[in-house]
């Protein structure tokens, strides 16, 4: 079943007084329960996009429509993972996690209840009462997961969401999060400049061109999970996109350069 | 680390504070008696410690200076409420209307280097000599300071909070309260402060010229009576008040809140 279709997304930014087309015209269709990881050249406006799809920008043109329904406004059903920082310093962790269940109204016994089970799925629950300055940045990502998910969300938007994190603790995370989605059967929409990343997540990878951005090319990745970096079958689905994205990005470099 | 060790620590800390404080004092007390010693000035211009120690006294005894404390924090509390709540509120107006923020951010920066014993005149001469002429000039030299605050408190808001807020469905008010008002309170904090300080500096201003009662009255009853230990003894007066008030109360709030928040991690 189709869960969310974006149909002709055009978006424009001014740059310096320039116009720049950031997307072109994107069509994308995600399917319920699928994994889909969105890799491009830095600033290839695969963040932009996923900001559409959350709501949080408006494109020029183009719709997106979940569960056939067009949407325009942020909402609940499709929850952001940012890539750091995202948590609120104020509130100690178990209530950063309850944020989005408190502004939907739920009872507090029952955000209790959701938020206990999500910190214990992400094995957070000895940090419950710590203010997030005392997490690493690897148990904060995984604040920021359990918060997401703790919505329910028909979707789960992931914007590089381990960019920031050495690569033990992203590796640890990478299969925990494989885990999960096997475990809670979301939807997915993981966006990232890692190749590797994409190629252990997705059982699709879209590939993005550099600017003005259309969707290049698709692959499906039909492999056993969890998978794990070292995992040398994985090597050709690797090397057919870093083929892929490798005229990409010297266009990018020449566009930087002019 | 445990709670327990962290708050040893402090209390150790506060121990040696206190220490080199008492120190400090003495020495400038030492020094101020080697120069009363020496006679550099004649009495009337500098008395000795005990001087002004005994004058302290007088003053207490006659309940003048109790009196003239409860009268000038009385009118500062009045002021400074009235003061916050404008300044939030026009400030919240500010963020709204963005052309009235513009402008009104400029006009507001101009009027916070303006000194507030100039606005003494216009306050005699449009309320006349008395409590309210008295509190409108504190409010003047304390209001744009909690206006600025506001403002750019709120507007330097992360907009990545605002982002992950609104993306788990917090909209209007709720958006406000729950992420709003606690990601600008740090920062509007440190401006509380700051117009705490310019109230202050306004309200002995004011009462020295418009008074008849208050610490800025009996600083300068004390200068019309050629009485220095009067007048020392309500700088000093003063100068303790303020330091309490910014050390005892708002410091603390401060402090608080940056710890909570994780602003003090790195130092």
């Amino acid at each position: 079943m189709t869960k969310l279709q974006a149909k002709n997304i055009v978006k424009r930014f001014d740059h310096n007084g320039n116009p720049v087309v950031a997307l072109d015209g994107i069509n994308l269709d995600v399917q319920e329960g699928d994994f889909l990881c969105i890799v491009g050249p830095s600033g290839c406006g695969k963040s932009t996009f996923l900001n559409i799809v959350a709501g949080l920008e408006t494109p020029d043109s183009g719709e997106i429509l979940l569960n056939g329904k067009s949407i325009y406004t942020p909402g609940p059903d499709r929850t952001m993972v940012f890539q750091e920082g995202a948590l609120f310093p104020w509130l100690k962790v178990i209530d950063n996690v309850e944020f989005g269940l408190k502004m939907a109204g739920i009872p507090e016994e029952e955000r209790r209840q959701i938020s206990e089970r999500y910190l214990d799925m992400m094995q957070l629950t000895k940090f419950a009462d710590s203010y997030t300055y005392q997490l690493s940045t690897g148990m904060k990502q995984r604040v920021a997961i359990a918060r997401a998910l703790a919505m329910d969300p028909e979707i789960l938007l992931m914007d590089e969401p381990f960019a920031a994190l050495d690569s033990q603790t992203r590796d640890l995370l990478l299969v925990e999060l494989q885990l999960i989605w096997e475990r809670t059967k979301k939807t997915i929409i993981f966006v990232t400049h890692n190749i590797s990343e994409s190629v252990i997540l997705g059982n699709r990878v879209v590939i993005f061109k550099n600017r003005p951005s259309k969707i290049k090319k698709e692959i499906t990745i039909d492999y056993r999970r969890p998978r794990l970096m070292e995992d040398e079958n994985l090597q050709k689905y690797y090397h057919q996109i870093v083929e892929e994205l490798k005229s990409e990005v010297i266009a990018r470099i020449k566009d930087e350069n002019q | 680390m445990s709670k327990k060790t962290t708050n040893r620590k402090s209390f150790k800390g506060n121990l040696e504070d206190a220490a080199n404080a008492a120190l400090f004092l003495a020495a400038f007390i030492g020094i101020w008696q080697l120069v009363c010693i020496l006679g550099i000035w004649p009495k009337v211009s500098l008395p000795s410690p005990e001087m002004v120690a005994e004058s302290f006294g007088k003053i207490i005894l006659n309940l003048s200076l109790p009196d003239s404390i409860a009268v000038t924090l009385g009118r500062l509390v009045a002021a400074f409420s009235i003061s916050i709540t404008i300044g939030i509120l026009v400030g919240l107006t500010m963020i709204r209307f963005k052309g009235f923020g513009k402008t009104m951010n400029s006009f507001a920066a101009g009027l916070l280097s303006f000194p507030s014993i100039a606005w003494v005149p216009f306050s005699i001469l449009l309320i006349g000599f008395n409590e309210f002429g008295i509190m409108f000039v504190v409010i003047m030299s304390s209001v744009f300071s909690i206006m600025i605050s506001t403002y750019s408190s709120i507007r330097n808001i992360p907009p990545i909070y605002l982002d992950a807020a609104r993306n788990m469905g917090a909209k209007g008010v709720s958006l406000f309260r729950h992420v709003t008002i606690p990601a600008a309170t740090p920062s509007l904090i440190v401006g509380v402060r700051q117009a705490w300080s310019f109230a202050w500096h306004a309200i002995i201003g004011a009462e020295i010229l418009m008074s008849i009662v208050g610490l800025g009255h009996i600083l300068s009853v004390g200068r019309e009576f050629l009485d220095m230990s009067q007048v020392i003894a309500s700088m000093i007066t003063i100068f303790a008040i303020g330091l309490l008030v910014d050390r005892l109360l708002l410091h603390k709030i401060e402090d608080k809140i940056r710890r909570k928040w994780g602003l003090d991690q790195h130092r």
